[in-house]
């Protein structure tokens, strides 16, 4: 037995010693690595900025210093995918350098001609990518990345596909697209990514079947590549959407809705009277942000949806839209039985100047609390409240009087934390006096039926 | 038998359940700490592959409210404020509980941030103690204050659900700093499993020994002082190797009260947070299990290792022991409360082996080690202490707590690397050995008077004095 501790003891204590080395010898190892790569990448930096600064036939590799070796390489990898990402722009080191060579290039072909400057420099960001591209090919790279996507180790075909999305190569499409089918979700995102930034309707096409995938990570992810491509993914996107299932239509309708293209309008009209409420609700968001003043009259009837969300998307649609057309159904949706509905009412009406603010005006008088009370929020965040605080130190008694008699009236609704605070602090001697005589002769506030702040939920 | 027998008999007993107690207790850390390299390792190797950045930029990302209760914090609140305000996140509101602050917690928000008093609308889903008013700014549209009642932190917490807007809401302490990105990280296993993701926990580090400024952490360093350095070993033991490990197996029962994000419905469902538990954090999730268990649903608890959030530790003994004395109270109130959970496989792998274990370790633990420290001198005097043996095993103890620690401090080296220095290593390491030779014990005579104010209904929660977070020394000096 005692033999067995003391063995125990002695293995302990030195796989303790082992674990202590451990950590000094990786952490001097990832110094040493790290100081040695800034070394090799002041090295091969202005070699390669003046490669993809350049507009000559001559490879890559007569522009380097040196033969390269596995870790050169590399470097030289990571570099050339710092400046593809960034062009000709001045995100990173190496953008800078090639941005400098680029300006000189420009001034040298354009001169003073500032309005083909612009052009030009576009036209510089995507020579500097291709070029960028053309030495990936030429150094090997991408044949070893399409070499990578056939690991057994997941992390090295994510890898792999995401050095081919830098590389921006073309050829490799039909393999990313094999790889969308990959068993590990990381993988397919990367290559999903990678096709993101080859484009072309090979690569969009899989990028859409890829929205219906159930992580809603990964079809964030892909609804986001589908949005960078930009309208081409309207394109796959539309004629794709009988065939998506519902989940992948949510995420369409998201895409359609961010780009705003108005080609979506009609496919979201229809999504209105859609089975499944979370679609309806999505095309009504969508219609907002789109800003179709066609679609009030739809916009409305969807204030009288069965379902909630729908209601309270197509009250946030209508804010969005700014139509005044739409300021009485909104004025009702106050009344609404779910509190987001009548918040989102409260905010659209806000949202459409005069005749909105009138309508929340007109509201301080409805039979429904909920509804006075949403009023008396969107007034005083819109300002107007404190406009009528203003109005109280106003020469003209017509306007005072008038700011008086709407603060009577939110007074005698017990809303009264704002002005109460405003009381206490505002600086004219005049409007204070005003507004403090205002709370104490209403003191103790009427308060309505069950209304106050605390139970101001769903009915 | 005469009363020296019985008592070499009992000796020679508790002896021998001690040894089968040992060896099963470092079994249940060994196996947690080979879960947590595997856990944090597969963690660091997606993070490599996780555009956070889409997340910050997708309208489609989850919002999140995110609840600070405050009972007299002035001393950090406003920093606090701003550095949730800072963090980068596409939506996010943040909800200051005041909860009946006897400082000028409130009167500093006010000042800071602009507030005025507003008339917001909102629901009452949790009862909570009466809510005396709602401060915004037209300025900063996602922030506000809820000043209400003191109802104690539950109760807060409570009152913020209410009045919070988003599915999601994040809870966090006054005396703490989430980091920028730390809203990104730890919503992304609710982003990759929607269905089943009800709540996810941060690691906690120690901003004593870090300056702050603007309610960021501007440089890493470790606290000068020991018992603020022994607590962020223990930290890094209990969070990388401990809760990695908890979570790895599915059996996550604790999300720190500092930092953790949940699903507003499912806290809702179960009835929000517990007045009455001197730990609500651990009963929130206790609940959570034993509901969404019995319902049979599909669901995941987890702590995610990298989103991380600053706390100041205490650093005197006295503010530690009350500190412990409330989480080791809170432990037995829950476990009391749920007993009936306790080996029950209905539970899975909460009712089988981590409820067990908090029950028998945690639990019993501080009784056995302190009772050791007893029996020792005893069994010398009745002449049965094997000299040898002991010395043995102490060595044997206390060189596998030190390893235990060193393995945490080597995960960190490897993996997240917050400490940047070569000095901060060695700090560490040395904290690691020496926590062995005093500050456990301690920890342990803690726990044990924890038992008896549980068993006397003891319900203080322990002033916690702050010293505020430490600002940059400015240039020059």
């Amino acid at each position: 037995m005692r033999t067995i501790v003391l063995q125990l003891i002695v293995g302990t204590a030195g796989l303790l010693l082992f674990l202590i080395a451990v950590i000094i010898v990786n952490k001097a190892m990832r110094e040493v690595r790290e100081s040695v790569e800034s070394r090799r990448r002041a090295a091969f930096e202005p070699a390669l900025a003046v490669y993809l600064g350049s507009a000559d036939s001559r490879s890559i590799l007569s522009y380097l210093p040196r033969r390269l070796g596995r870790r050169d390489r590399r470097i030289v990898e990571t570099l050339l995918a710092e400046a593809a990402a960034a062009g000709a722009q001045r995100e990173t080191a190496i953008g800078r350098r090639v941005a400098a060579i680029a300006d000189r290039r420009l001034v040298a072909a354009v001169g003073g001609n500032n309005a083909i400057a612009a052009p030009a420099a576009a036209v510089v960001r995507d020579e500097a990518r291709g070029r960028a591209t053309a030495a990936f090919e030429a150094l090997g790279s991408v044949d070893r990345a399409l070499g990578d996507l056939d690991s057994h180790r997941w992390w090295r075909r994510a890898e792999a596909a995401e050095r081919l999305g830098v590389m921006r190569c073309p050829r490799a499409a039909d393999r990313l697209v094999r790889l969308m089918g990959d068993d590990v979700g990381e993988v397919r995102m990367r290559a999903a990514a990678a096709l993101g930034l080859i484009r072309g309707a090979t690569s969009i096409r899989p990028l859409v079947a890829a929205l219906s995938d159930p992580s809603r990570w990964s079809a964030i992810r892909v609804a986001e590549i589908l949005v960078g491509v930009g309208h081409e993914a309207v394109d796959e996107l539309l004629p794709a959407w009988d065939n998506l299932p519902r989940h992948a239509r949510l995420s369409a309708l998201d895409i359609l809705a961010r780009l705003r293209t108005p080609r979506a309008r009609d496919l979201m009209r229809r999504c209105l009277s859609d089975p499944s409420a979370d679609i309806r609700a999505r095309a009504a968001h969508g219609l907002g942000l789109i800003g179709d003043i066609g679609s009030v009259d739809a916009l409305q009837e969807g204030l009288g949806d069965g379902a909630w969300p729908v209601r309270a998307m197509a009250a946030k649609a209508l804010g969005r839209v700014g139509s005044p057309v739409a300021v009485p159904a909104l004025a009702r949706a106050l009344e609404d039985r779910e509190w987001w509905v009548r918040a989102n009412a409260g905010e659209a009406l806000r949202h459409l100047g005069d005749a909105g603010r009138e309508a929340l005006v007109g509201m301080l008088d409805a039979s429904d609390p909920y509804a006075r009370h949403q009023a008396v929020a969107q007034l005083e965040e819109g300002g107007v409240l404190d406009g009528w605080i203003a109005d109280l130190g106003s020469p003209d008694e017509a306007r005072r009087g008038s700011a008086l008699r709407a603060i009577e009236k939110i007074i005698a609704l017990g809303r009264t934390d704002h002005l109460a605070h405003q009381a206490a602090s505002i600086a004219e001697e005049g409007v204070r006096r005003f507004l403090t005589e205002a709370l104490r002769r209403a003191a103790p506030a009427e308060s309505d039926e069950g209304a106050d702040r605390d139970a101001g939920g769903s009915r | 038998m005469n009363a020296t027998g019985l008592l070499t008999e009992l000796v020679l007993v508790f002896n021998r359940y001690v040894l089968y107690y040992f060896t099963l207790l470092n079994a249940v850390y060994l196996l947690l700490l080979v879960v947590s390299v595997y856990e944090i390792f597969r963690f660091v190797r997606r993070t490599f592959f996780s555009d956070y950045e889409q997340i910050l930029r997708s309208e489609l990302s989850w919002p999140i409210s995110v609840i600070v209760p405050a009972h007299n914090e002035a001393r950090t609140i406003v920093e606090t404020v701003r550095s949730l305000l800072g963090v980068n996140y596409p939506e996010f509101e943040v909800i200051v509980v005041n909860d009946g602050s006897t400082d000028d917690t409130l009167q500093r928000l006010v000042t800071a941030f602009g507030l005025r008093r507003t008339d917001r609308i909102y629901r009452r889903t949790l009862p909570t103690e009466t809510v005396r008013g709602l401060y915004g700014s037209l300025e900063i549209p996602n922030l506000v204050v809820v000043d209400k009642v003191w109802g104690g932190k539950a109760d807060a917490l409570n009152a913020g659900v209410n009045v919070s807007r988003y599915p999601l809401f994040c809870s966090v302490d006054a005396d703490s700093i989430i980091e920028e990105t730390a809203l990104l990280r730890v919503v992304k296993p609710f982003m990759d499993r929607p269905e089943e993701m009800v709540a996810a926990g941060g690691i906690v580090r120690i901003v004593n020994g870090c300056d702050v400024k603007d309610g960021r952490v501007v440089r890493i360093g470790l606290p000068r002082r020991a018992l603020p350095v022994l607590q962020v070993v223990e930290y890094l033991r209990s969070f990388l190797s401990g809760r990695s490990g908890w979570s790895g197996l599915r059996s996550l029962l604790i999300i720190s009260g500092a930092f953790g994000l949940y699903r507003k419905s499912e806290v809702i469902a179960v009835g929000g947070y517990d007045r009455w538990s001197a730990t609500e954090d651990l009963e929130l999730v206790l609940k959570m299990h034993e509901h969404l268990r019995r319902a049979r649903r599909r669901y995941r608890i987890v702590f995610v290792p990298d989103p991380v959030c600053w706390t100041e530790a205490p650093a005197t003994l006295r503010v530690l022991g009350r500190q412990r004395n409330r989480w080791h109270r809170g432990l037995l109130q829950s476990l009391w409360r749920h007993r009936t959970m306790i080996f029950n496989p209905r539970y899975g792998a909460i009712g089988l082996f981590a409820l067990p274990y908090f029950a028998f370790f945690e639990t019993l633990g501080p009784f056995v080690e302190t009772l050791g420290y007893v029996v020792i001198p005893i069994a010398w005097w009745l002449g049965i202490l094997n000299t040898d043996f002991f010395l043995l095993f102490l060595i044997f103890s206390v060189f596998f707590g030190i390893f235990l620690s060193v393995s945490s401090v080597l995960l960190e080296e490897i993996s997240f690397r917050r400490y940047p220095g070569w000095e901060h290593l060695a700090t560490l390491v040395v904290a690691s050995v020496v926590e062995n030779f005093g500050y456990r014990q301690v920890l342990g005579l803690f726990k044990v008077k924890a038992f008896f104010d549980f068993l006397r209904r003891r319900r203080a929660w322990g002033r916690m004095d702050r010293e505020g977070f430490r600002a940059p020394e400015p240039v020059g000096r």
